[in-house]
Order: structure tokens, then C-alpha cells, then sequence
């Protein structure tokens, strides 16, 4: 980290200027392809633009989208420092989701100071298990974690099925899986009549407790002792089996959280598809980032402002949504093509 | 450095957004209408009859403008696109898929000055209406038609997703088989979801491993099993969407289809006029629905009686009358009792005739 | 009641597992060469969507054949010039695969949805027909599908080739010590594999469902990952387990209609759960069966 502030403005100006000429490459070939496809690429991006600055529902639609970026972007940071790679957010997630509706479930007539709390330690719980089980797994040599995180994102979300068709499906739709609508205590608060809701709170206090640790505690620098060199690490006396199962809770839990955010906050119940892979594009954020702080604000405000532009040649170009995929694959593409495989920031 | 060609790059790009932005200026339409799909139009199914009828809405009020968006999932993104749609001007949303109620009834909250209509679901507001298609009753002809043409006594039934009302249908299609065939027997098997290809085909395929040479469904697009079954060479009744039978040449028997168009021009007209009245609307055969034509294996007899099988029901034949029991034994609905339209879908059981698991 | 049962499953488990285990074929032969693809799907998905878009403009399901499998060989060509020649870490660049085949497959997919097409035919062998299809009665890429198998476990057991490929895998400064020249050779195998994950597509669209719907993989480019380390990277074995994960997926709906009682979701966790159970078990008795230079990507246990 440069010291003064002129080397400070230097960084983050190249880093910036180097964004910014990744995503111009990628747009104009994005572009390209869009026009081939029949679509009309600047009405798109101008539709985006004034959606999305020019009226505040549009901004708010970009922190709602953000949020579990956020989280699940942590989520693959946290480990990554010490040479951990969870691809899991995804089942975390889900697991999250479930225990916090569980816990809705069964506290149905309790003021919202008990209830939301209480879900929020339960989602956190839940993504926070489902991670332990592979960090279980490292510690005892038996499965590397890229696999079994791997393997768990597809189990996680047959299990909410499960429940949701089974043992809490909704009496009264019964015409309908899913689980009953949780209470109003049960609903995490939003803002300013629009989708923002609580968990952006949760994820500002996560990003901040995660750049505080790695930054300024004890632990941070242990843990990117572990990150460099583990046989190292364990010399000097660094438990890095416990670091292993600590730092992998912490990181389920983190995803869990987001999790039940989009239970509590976005859909009000629990339904089969929570997660349009926000795991996945979360460790991609979290690797574009470099795992820093800062990157992780910027890579997450960068893919949702992609999920508008998705939104907009939807809406109004016929284009599958799906298509954005292309320009965010792209830009990724360009930049894991042109720097080398970097170690944390 | 690079900053300046960056920069100017940057400038360059923003200066073309402003240029590119101003909209065309059109002449105003008497009304713009934002519909989604949860799906792709082209499905030969319930998103290509709702197409059919929006654009039967669109034909009928010239100058009509409308809004689509394909496959908008049922979770809050579908929100996103609908609130998109009302920022481009939409003043009447048909909302088209079950999941997409919740989210389109937030966005009637916040926009009282908006219509919704919303296909399947039973919410109401003052600018939030509910419609579908009563189709259970409707199944009632088609298991006339299968119990007719089957000679293995087996009917196959898909099912994406096993709600009241799907399994209602079962029930009404096996209902319907046994008038002219007591000995007939309905197998059913469920996939888990409204659309999912590669487990309707392998679905259809089991069922027609069990022996149904009649094949039928409730998912979202029939396209999957009745390809299956005609390449198997077995008969297939179709759903959601007459035009199915194109793809069937051979083996078709007929179909149910949804006929929106009116009700959807209806509405628009009345979003028009200022004297949009939310409603529940559920109509069987005759409005909302229609038999499709039968296919050229359907002999004559079996067509007059499927036609007039329908007519009964369009005049109010209601085949839930009790008693009916259902396939433990059970006497679900009493003698003399009736099951109305406000409980179809309350079913977990399916009727004595039925080899599957309701709950 | 079992005859017909047993009868339904094998049948469908083989119309199913045919592309999983095309799919898994292509993974081994890129892991074999120590390079792991989480991108899979998406090379299948591009190889779904062209072949459909090649057949419905043609009206020849064998160009469409033709076409996924050189899309997918393309798409993988992208991914074998990040991962091997600008060294990009294999994972990141994997996922960022899948999101590109998902979003391009859906571009070039979407002229053509609902479009009808002849898909590739059934050929008849040993007295097929009917509704029951006759005992083999399937279309050509299922016929290939052993044979192909067997074709791959002799080029890369058989063959210098494969050999060499293998070395790569296992140490990578070794083998270029003794005069190989890895990127080479990941590059070839890179594209092998992507020319098996466009044709495991092709078979979705062209054989088991006549459609192309976006996304329509539904995971199964993730289930041939886990097929992979289930095979031990044996493609002999990926049979059987390709049998197995396909017979699993189609059981429970064999299952339903024969009138039994069986909980969807329980059962299509059981390739994910037997993969992992297996991976236990492995690690328990300190068997690694796995390319070593996979190791620090996706294996290294320490």
C-alpha cells in the first residue's frame, strides 16, 4: 500500500485507467456481436445509463443487486488468503437460506428485535456448517475443499427442494412449493420505498470487519503467513489447522448471511431458486478484486451495472438476459489473459 | 501515460451514449402494455398462448404498443423487468406466470396508477386483477378421447409441478377416461419442474416403458413429450396450446388450448377507458379455453363424443360431483357434495384410477 | 412389473448417460494433460445450441453433429490459449468459461427455439421398431459411445501420445526435461476435449430432446466433473459411472411411473453424494488416482 497520498491516486488511477481500457476492449467486441445479432448496442447502453443514474430506482435497483455480490465475494476472499479456494458460495448460500426459514418457522410470534437477530445468527450458522464439512474434510487430508465445495453447491439447493415440496410446504398455496410467507417481524427492513434492504448493512459491516482483520489485526497477518508459505506458517507456531476450520466457517457464514437476506428481505419465503450464481460470480469478483477490499466494492458494482445492461436488451432489444454473460465472460477473459496469477493484494 | 487516451476514450463514449439516447420520437400509442414470459414464446405451449393472445389484443386496438420480455425468471429479478417496462411507459402488465405474483403485486403497490392483471394466482388490489383458465373440468374431454383410443387401458400424464391444480387435471382427465372405459388406468410421473427437456423426455419414455400408449402433461411446453411420443409412435393429447399439434402429424388426438385474446383485449380496453375493475376471473371451455382440432387418427364416433363431452362442460358439468373416491379407497368427496371452482386447488389425492402419489 | 422397470431404466439410463459420459471422455483427457475445466458446461451448452442451429437451417442432423463439435472445439481452443499459454489461474478462467458458454449459447440459440427438427435417427439393430423400441434401438452417438471409450483409454494408455500427455499431467518441469513439450500437447488435448463436450451437447438437443432451451445442461457439465474423479480418470470406468449417474437421473422417474414412491430431489443428490463419498473413501485410504500436477490446482492435499 503506497504511503503518500500522490503514489495512493497514481495506483488507484492506473488500476482505474486499466479497468477502464478492459472494459472498453470487451464492449466494443460485445457490441460487435450484439449488432450481428440484430440488437442496437448504444441504445442499450444509453437505456442502462439513464436507467440507472438517471433515476433513483434504477440506483437502488444496483445496491439491491450488489448485496450478496458483496457477501459471496468475501465469501471466496476470506480463504483465498490463506490459500483456500471456496467455489461454495453457492451452497453456503442456499444453507444459509434454509436454516434462517427453519428458524422463521418456528418463531412466529415474536417481535421483530428477537426474530431478526435470531434468523441472522441462523443463516450465518447454516452457510458457516456447510462449509465446515469441507474445511473437515481438508484438515483431515482426506478431500481437497476446491471439490467438495464444488460438489456441495449442488446438493444445498436439492435440499431446500426438498423441504419446500415436503415437510414446509405452504398450506395456504398448497397449489404452490414453496414455504408460507414469513411474518412481518421475520422481514428485514428496506429504505426509501425501495428494494434496499438490511443485508447491504450487513455486507458494509462485513467488508469493513474484513479489511479491519486483514488489515490491522494480529490475525490478518497470520493468515497471510499461512497464504505464503503453510509449512512456514506452522513452524512459527501459527495453528493453521485451526485457522483452516475458522476462516472457513467465518466464509460459509458470510455467504449464508446473503443467503437469508434474499429470503428475508427479497422474496419473503423460501423458494427453489434463490440464486441466479451469485456464488459463482461472487468468486469471480473476489478473484478479479484480488481479494482487496476496495476491489471487491468496485468488481461488484461493475457486474451489477452488467445485470441492468442485461435487463435493458431484455426489455427493450428481445436479447436473452443471458447475453451479458458474454460481456462479463469477456472482460474477465481479457484480464485473467493479461496479468499473471497475482497473490493477495 | 495512459490516462489521457483513456480519458478521452472515456469522453468519446459518453458523448455517443447522449447521442444515441434521445428515443425516437413516435407518435404516442393509446397505450403501451409490458407483458413477461416465463419462458420462450416459441414453446408451442402456455407462453406461446399467451403470446397468441396479446397479440390478439395488439391486432384489435390499432396503434397498441407492446413491451415483451422471454424466460424472466419467477424471483424478484422478474420485479426488475417489470418496473423497466413501467419506466418505458407501460401502463397495463400482464404478469403471465404464477411465480411472478408476489413481484408484480409489490410493484402494484408502489405504482397505484399501473394495471396488472396476473395469470393463475388469487391476490387482488384495486389496480391488481387475477385470471386463468378453469381447466380441470376442461381434462374432462380428453380423458373421454384417451379412454376411447387407448387399447393397453394405461394413460401416461406428465406433471412439472404437482400442485392442486395439476393434479386436479389428472384427476379430471382420469374421470373422464373412465366413462368410456372402465378398466383404464392413468400413470403419472413428476418431474419437479414446469420445464425441464432432457427429464420430460426421459418421463414420457418411462411412461411409455409402463405401457401408456396414450401420453399426455401439465408443464409448460408439450413440445418435449409429444415429440417423444411420436417418436415412439404413440398417441399424445397436447396442453396449454393448440398449435402443439403441428408436432404430431401422425399421432395426435386433440388438445386443450387457452384462448386469452378477448379477455386480454378487454382489459386493455378498459385500462383505456379508466374503468379497470379488478376481478377473479376463471373461465373454462367455451371462454378462456378450447378443444384443438383432432388429428387424423380421432375416427368420427370418438370425435362426436369428445365434442360433446366438451359441450357439457362448457354449459357447467361439473365431473367433482360425489361420490369420488380416491385411489387408497377413500371417499374424498361425499354424495351430494360438489367440489366447486374455489377449491381446485386443494387437491393432494388423485381418484381411483390413478397409479401415483399426490402428496 | 420389473421386467418392464429394469427394461425402462437401462433403456433410458443409456439415452441419458450417453452424454455424460461424451462429456466426461473430453474432462479426462484435459485433466490426463493436468488441466481442470470447471467450464464444461458451457462447452456443452454451445455445442446444444449450434448443433440445433446447424440442424434447423439445414435439415441435417450430422452437420449439426459436425458444427457443435467444432464449436466446441473453438470454444475450448479459448480456453486452452488462457490457461496454458498466459498461464491464467484454471479455475477462475473455468467458471468465466461456463458464463461465456451459457450467454453465448443463448445468443445463438434464440433464432431458432421451437424450431422443429429431425433429430439424429434411430437405427435399428437386432429386429428394433414399435413403440417398445425393440432391444437396440438408438441413434448413433449412443452406439459410439463405448467404442469411443475404448478409443480414448487406448490413446491415452496405447499411444506415445498419450504417454506423453500423461507425463504432462503428472509433472510438467519433468516431462519437459525429457523433450516434451507440454503446451503442446495440452493444447491437443484441450481441443480433444472440446470436440467430446460439443458432441456430449449435440446429443441433448439432437437425440434425447428435440429443443434447444437456454440452459438446458441443467448442471450435468458439473456432474461429469464429479463423473471424472468417480472414474478415477479411467475412461473404462467413466462408463459405468456414466451408466450410474444417467441410471440414477432416470430412475426416479422410472420409479414414479411405475407407481412408486420416491423423492425427486433425494435422488438426483445421489451423483453429487456418491462422488464425494467416494472421494472420502479415497482420501481415507491415502489412494490418489489423480494426475499430480492437477495436484495444486484442484488436488493438492498437502
Amino acid at each position: 500500500m503506497p504511503r503518500d497520498g500522490a503514489a495512493l491516486w497514481r495506483m488507484l488511477s492506473a488500476q482505474t485507467a486499466a479497468v477502464a481500457l478492459v472494459a472498453l476492449i470487451a464492449l466494443s467486441a460485445f457490441s460487435a456481436l450484439l449488432l450481428a445479432a440484430g440488437g442496437n448496442p448504444l441504445k442499450a447502453y444509453a437505456d442502462t445509463v439513464v436507467y440507472v443514474f438517471g433515476n433513483a430506482y434504477g440506483f437502488s435497483e444496483l445496491l439491491v443487486r450488489m448485496t450478496p455480490l458483496l457477501l459471496t465475494a468475501i465469501a471466496a476472499a476470506l480463504p483465498a488468503r490463506i490459500g483456500l479456494i471456496n467455489v461454495g458460495a453457492e451452497g453456503q448460500l442456499y444453507m444459509g437460506a434454509w436454516l434462517a426459514t427453519g428458524g422463521e418457522l418456528a418463531l412466529q410470534d415474536h417481535s421483530a428485535f428477537v426474530v431478526l437477530p435470531l434468523l441472522t445468527l441462523l443463516g450465518f450458522i447454516g452457510g458457516g456448517l456447510w462449509a465446515l464439512l469441507p474445511a473437515l474434510l481438508r484438515v483431515l487430508r482426506l478431500v481437497n475443499e476446491t471439490i467438495s465445495t464444488l460438489l456441495l453447491n449442488y446438493i444445498a439447493p436439492l435440499i431446500v427442494s426438498y423441504f419446500i415440496f415436503g415437510p414446509w410446504r405452504s398450506p395456504e398455496s398448497a397449489s404452490y412449493p414453496q414455504s408460507p410467507a414469513f411474518v412481518d417481524a421475520a422481514r428485514l427492513p428496506t429504505f426509501f420505498h425501495s428494494r434496499v434492504h438490511a443485508g447491504l448493512i450487513y455486507a458494509a459491516v462485513c467488508l469493513a470487519l474484513y479489511w479491519l482483520v486483514m488489515t490491522r489485526t494480529r490475525f490478518g497477518l497470520e493468515m497471510r503467513a499461512i497464504g505464503g508459505n503453510p509449512e512456514a506458517a506452522r513452524r512459527l507456531g501459527i495453528p493453521v489447522f485451526r485457522y483452516i476450520l475458522i476462516v472457513m466457517f467465518v466464509a460459509g457464514g458470510i455467504a449464508g448471511l446473503s443467503g437469508m437476506a434474499e429470503v428475508s428481505a427479497i422474496q419473503g419465503r423460501l423458494v427453489s431458486e434463490l440464486s441466479p450464481g451469485y456464488g459463482f460470480i461472487g468468486f469471480l469478483v473476489a478473484w478479479l478484486a484480488g481479494t482487496s477490499a476496495s476491489g471487491i466494492v468496485i468488481m461488484s458494482f461493475l457486474f451489477a451495472v452488467l445485470s441492468s445492461v442485461g435487463d435493458m436488451l431484455q426489455i427493450t432489444q428481445s436479447l436473452p438476459f443471458s447475453v451479458i454473460n458474454i460481456l462479463m465472460a469477456g472482460i474477465l477473459f481479457i484480464v485473467l489473459g493479461r496479468r499473471p496469477a497475482r497473490r493477495t493484494a | 501515460m495512459a490516462r489521457i487516451p483513456v480519458m478521452t476514450a472515456a469522453l468519446a463514449a459518453v458523448a455517443a451514449l447522449w447521442i444515441a439516447a434521445p428515443a425516437s420520437a413516435q407518435n404516442k400509442p393509446p397505450l403501451t402494455v409490458g407483458a413477461i414470459y416465463v419462458g420462450s414464446v416459441n414453446d408451442y405451449g402456455y407462453n406461446r398462448s399467451m403470446k397468441d393472445g396479446l397479440e390478439e389484443m395488439k391486432r384489435n386496438i390499432p396503434g397498441l404498443k407492446l413491451i415483451e420480455a422471454e424466460n424472466v425468471p419467477e424471483t424478484a429479478e422478474s420485479e426488475r423487468i417489470m418496473e423497466g417496462m413501467i419506466q418505458q411507459g407501460a401502463r397495463l402488465i400482464f404478469a403471465t406466470s404464477f411465480g411472478h405474483q408476489q413481484f408484480a403485486f409489490n410493484l402494484a403497490k408502489t405504482h397505484p396508477d399501473v394495471y396488472f392483471e396476473h395469470a393463475g394466482g388469487w391476490m387482488q388490489a384495486p389496480n391488481f386483477g387475477n385470471f386463468f383458465g378453469a381447466t380441470q373440468a376442461a381434462w374432462y374431454p380428453m380423458g373421454v378421447a384417451a379412454g376411447k383410443m387407448t387399447k393397453s387401458n394405461t394413460l401416461g400424464f406428465v406433471v412439472g409441478v404437482p400442485i392442486g391444480y395439476a393434479i386436479g387435471n389428472v384427476n379430471a382427465f382420469e374421470m373422464g377416461a373412465l366413462s368410456v372405459n372402465p378398466k383404464v388406468q392413468t400413470r403419472v410421473v413428476v418431474t419437479g419442474g414446469w420445464s425441464d427437456k432432457a427429464k420430460e423426455a426421459t418421463a414420457a419414455g418411462a411412461l411409455i416403458d409402463q405401457g401408456a400408449d396414450v401420453v399426455t402433461m401439465h408443464v409448460d411446453s408439450p413440445a418435449t413429450i409429444i415429440q417423444t411420443a411420436e417418436g415412439r409412435g404413440v398417441y399424445s393429447i397436447g396442453f396449454q396450446s393448440i398449435e402443439a399439434r403441428q408436432l404430431a402429424p401422425k399421432y395426435w388426438l386433440t388438445g386443450l388450448g387457452f384462448t386469452w385474446g378477448p379477455f386480454m383485449t378487454e382489459t386493455a380496453k378498459s385500462v383505456i377507458a379508466g374503468t379497470f375493475k379488478p376481478a377473479m376471473v376463471r373461465d373454462g371451455l367455451g371462454a378462456m379455453m378450447t378443444i384443438a382440432p383432432f388429428g387424423s387418427a380421432v375416427p368420427d364416433d370418438v370425435r362426436a363424443m369428445v365434442t360433446a363431452a366438451g359441450d357439457k362442460v362448457a354449459k357447467g358439468f361439473n365431473p367433482f360431483t360425489g361420490p369420488v373416491v380416491d385411489n387408497t379407497g377413500a371417499t374424498k368427496i361425499a354424495a351430494g357434495d360438489s367440489w366447486g371452482g374455489d377449491k381446485m386447488g386443494n387437491f393432494d389425492w388423485y381418484v381411483a384410477g390413478v397409479i401415483g402419489k399426490a402428496k | 412389473m420389473f421386467g418392464p422397470l429394469l427394461y425402462g431404466v437401462a433403456a433410458s439410463s443409456v439415452m441419458s448417460g450417453t452424454s455424460l459420459l461424451y462429456a466426461t471422455l473430453g474432462e479426462i483427457v484435459g485433466e490426463r494433460g493436468g488441466i481442470v475445466n470447471l467450464g464444461l458446461e458451457g462447452i456443452m451448452l454451445v455445442g446444444a445450441a449450434s448443433g440445433f442451429a446447424m440442424t434447423a437451417l439445414t435439415g441435417n442432423p450430422y452437420l449439426g453433429l459436425a458444427a457443435a463439435a467444432v464449436a466446441g472445439t473453438a470454444l475450448n481452443l479459448i480456453f486452452a490459449y488462457l490457461v496454458v499459454s498466459r498461464r491464467a489461474n484454471q479455475l477462475a478462467t473455468g467458471l468465466t468459461l461456463m458464463f461465456f458458454g451459457l450467454g453465448l449459447s443463448a445468443l445463438v440459440g434464440r433464432p431458432f427455439v421451437g424450431a422443429l427438427i429431425t433429430g439424429l435417427p434411430k437405427l435399428h439393430l437386432f429386429g428394433g421398431g414399435g413403440a417398445r423400441g425393440g432391444l437396440l434401438n438408438y441413434d448413433v452417438l449412443v452406439y459410439l459411445a463405448v467404442p469411443v471409450s475404448v478409443l480414448i483409454w487406448w490413446l491415452l494408455f496405447r499411444t506415445r501420445w498419450g504417454l506423453e500427455l500423461r507425463a504432462v499431467g503428472e509433472s510438467p518441469a519433468a516431462a519437459l526435461a525429457a523433450g516434451v513439450r507440454p503446451p503442446r500437447l495440452q493444447y491437443q488435448a484441450l481441443a480433444l476435449a472440446g470436440l467430446l463436450g460439443g458432441i456430449a451437447g449435440a446429443h441433448l438437443s439432437l437425440a434425447l430432446t428435440l429443443t434447444w432451451a437456454e440452459g438446458m445442461t441443467a448442471g450435468r457439465g458439473f456432474i461429469a466433473i464429479a463423473l471424472v474423479i468417480f472414474a478415477k480418470w479411467n475412461p473404462l470406468w467413466a462408463i459405468a459411472g456414466a451408466l450410474l449417474f444417467g441410471g440414477a437421473e432416470s430412475l426416479q422417474l422410472q420409479l414414479q411411473a411405475a407407481g412408486a414412491d420416491v423423492s425427486p430431489f433425494i435422488m438426483n443428490m445421489v451423483p453429487y453424494l456418491l462422488t464425494l463419498i467416494v472421494l472420502i473413501v479415497w482420501g481415507w485410504s491415502r489412494q490418489t488416482a489423480a494426475p499430480a500436477a492437477l495436484g495444486r490446482t484442484f488436488f493438492g492435499v498437502e
